[in-house]
């Protein structure tokens, strides 16, 4: 059983930063909070890709005439770089948009946005 | 001869990167905007009508193997969306052209057009990749663009629009994403074709993983496609949106994530899969609620945006009760209603967006008499509102006649009461701005009879978008063939 776990111990690790991620984007009030919750989620899917292509005692993928078995497989690896890239993206777009939304109210709460109606 | 794709996709990439640089000179970058995009047009359309010539043709990118490189494939269904697609956004754009004047300054409409320009390259982008990854990052491009089109406009309520927009939408990317990853696990594919020969095998194997990716996925695009529980995005985005960009948002943007919900049922997994786990019959569910729930919510607003927002939700609703019967003829009504609702809704928001431009007036009740200043939009607005409720001789008619039919051979006919009810409630919501719009008096006009005092371009793409509802509802039977040899293509090669 607990070998189990420990064997799964990535699956486990990413479903629970889904999950913290997505009840912080949900739930929170702060809007950079909000954000933080959705880099949380971004991790997690990101902690499960890379894992899926990793293999026990898996070396680098560099073929030199000395290993040429036993490689993690790199194709993974190279989708996420380009998912950090656009998680990044999205993540600087939405920090934009809060510090348009603060000139307006001088809050980053959506509870005193949603009052405040100037 | 298959890299035509380029041509459609590099004019807009090209301009959407030279027009930062042009940002003084107006007019210039005016004309860019409209010539790379008239130009993409005219290619897609150039695909179509050669379509039988390069189907099933494909690029791949870098020379890689197919499953490691990108390759953009051309199906019918991608080639008529496309074509479609680029038609609408061209018909907008020459609206924005005038109209966004009165949103932003006039300098900053060099940003406004390099967020179109991007936004379309990542529709088109999506629509004919054949790569699941690469769709992913097409899809991240739309969103950001999509919510930076809300944001374009300096309010308060703007900003806070497109905020909650983008972090429901980047929910939904990562659930795509974290479908993706699943499907990846399985079969170690993320070429659609090859992923979907390698599904079949792994379901065998591992059908609570395949489960799951599916679960993920359609949450994913419920979200992006505003499918009704996960709507709550949506009315703040499209009613706050300058006209031009809600046009954009509700005629297409929506629409390109039911395009991949009906690719991933048919081409990445099977139909029958859905059907084990009653995904289907939820799904049918939930479109029901939605046609009724967005119905209703419409009748109550004020204000005449929300009122359009709130009533996409209800046809989203039809959308997804055509793909979730699962046959051809399902799948067709549906097809054709993202046609008949993507020109129907643009016709709306366009003249709504003419209504504001010259009375800067969007309440409900102050649109009283608007026909004697205003007879022309009004009546652009008059002919699309009476699609959606469904009255001959519109393109709305033929879509909701199809559904029906689609409907009563499916195994929920009972559906087609709610379909009917739902178009009683949309003449409840719009008639009445319609009748009051032409007859009753207003106590502002000093003569009888007005005309729009609206800029050429903005009547030219209100009178097209008019002529196009008339003309295909009265003579639907073209469009219907491209759209069944789509549909049949596609349930071929799937299944």
């Amino acid at each position: 059983m607990i070998e189990q776990i420990l064997s799964h111990m990535n699956y486990i690790g990413a479903m629970a930063l889904f999950v913290i991620g997505l009840h912080t984007v949900l739930t929170h009030s702060n809007l950079v909070k909000r954000i933080i919750g959705l880099n949380i989620m971004e991790t997690a899917v990101f902690l499960f890709f890379v894992s899926i292509g990793t293999i026990t005692n898996g070396i680098s993928p560099i073929f030199t005439p000395t290993t040429q078995t036993g490689f993690i497989n790199p194709i993974p690896s190279a989708l996420i770089l380009t998912g950090i890239v656009v998680a990044v993206s999205i993540s600087a777009y939405s920090l934009s948009l809060i510090i348009k939304i603060y000139e307006f109210t001088k809050s980053c709460e959506l509870k005193d946005i949603l009052e405040d109606n100037s | 001869m298959s890299t035509i794709i380029l041509w459609i996709l590099l004019p807009l990439l090209i301009s959407a990167l030279i027009l930062p640089l042009l940002k003084k000179h107006v007019l210039l970058v005016k004309v860019i905007f409209m010539v790379s995009i008239l130009l993409s047009t005219i290619f897609s359309w150039w695909v179509v009508i050669n379509g039988a010539d390069i189907v099933n043709t494909s690029v791949v990118f870098g020379s890689w193997d197919v499953s490691i490189g990108i390759e953009f494939k051309f199906t019918w269904i991608a080639m008529v969306f496309s074509a479609f697609v680029m038609s609408a956004a061209s018909l907008v754009s020459l609206y924005a052209l005038s109209d966004m004047s009165h949103h932003i300054e006039e300098k900053r409409f060099a940003s406004y057009a390099t967020l179109v320009l991007l936004m379309l390259f990542a529709i088109n982008g999506i629509t004919f990749t054949n790569d699941i990854f690469n769709m992913y990052v097409f899809m991240e491009i739309l969103s950001i663009t999509s919510a930076a089109i809300i944001s374009i406009k300096h309010s308060k309520a703007n900003y806070l629009a497109s905020f909650r927009y983008l972090m429901l939408n980047s929910i939904g990317s990562i659930s795509i994403l974290m479908a993706i990853a699943f499907l990846y696990m399985v079969s170690g594919q993320l070429n659609m074709d090859a992923l979907a020969l390698a599904l079949n095998q792994a379901y065998i194997d591992y059908p609570t993983v395949i489960a799951m990716a599916m679960i993920f996925m359609l949450v994913g695009f419920g979200i992006k496609a505003a499918m009704f529980p996960l709507h709550v995005w949506l009315p703040d985005a499209h009613s706050n949106a300058p006209s031009p960009s809600s046009a954009l948002l509700s005629g297409v943007v929506v629409k390109v994530y039911i395009i991949l919900v009906i690719r991933m049922m048919h081409l990445v997994y099977r139909f029958s899969w859905f059907e084990a786990l009653n995904l289907n019959s939820a799904l049918s569910i939930f479109a029901l609620l939605g046609i009724l729930a967005g119905s209703l919510f419409a009748m109550g607003q004020k204000d005449i945006k929300r009122m359009l927002a709130y009533s996409s939700i209800a046809q989203i609703g039809y959308l997804f009760l055509g793909i979730s019967l699962g046959t051809s003829a399902g799948l067709s009504a549906t097809l054709f209603h993202i046609m008949t609702h993507g020109v129907l809704k643009i016709g709306l928001f366009l003249s709504v967006g003419a209504f504001i431009y010259q009375t800067h007036k969007r309440r409900i009740i102050e649109l009283e008499g608007i026909g004697y200043e205003m007879p022309l939009t009004l009546t652009v607005f008059g002919f699309s509102a009476l699609g959606l409720i469904g009255i001959p001789g519109t393109m709305g008619f033929m879509s909701k006649f199809y559904l029906s039919t689609a409907l009563i051979n499916s195994t929920i006919p009972l559906a087609l009461i709610i379909v009917i009810l739902s178009s009683f409630l949309n003449a409840v919501y719009y008639m009445p701005i319609i009748i009051n719009g032409f007859l009753k008096d207003n106590h502002r006009r000093d003569k009888d009879f007005g005309v729009d005092k609206l800029p050429i371009t903005m009547k030219i793409s209100l009178i097209s978008l008019l002529v196009i509802n008339v003309s295909i509802g009265l003579f639907p039977s073209f469009l219907k063939d491209v759209i069944d040899m789509a549909v049949n293509t596609m349930m071929r090669g799937g299944l």
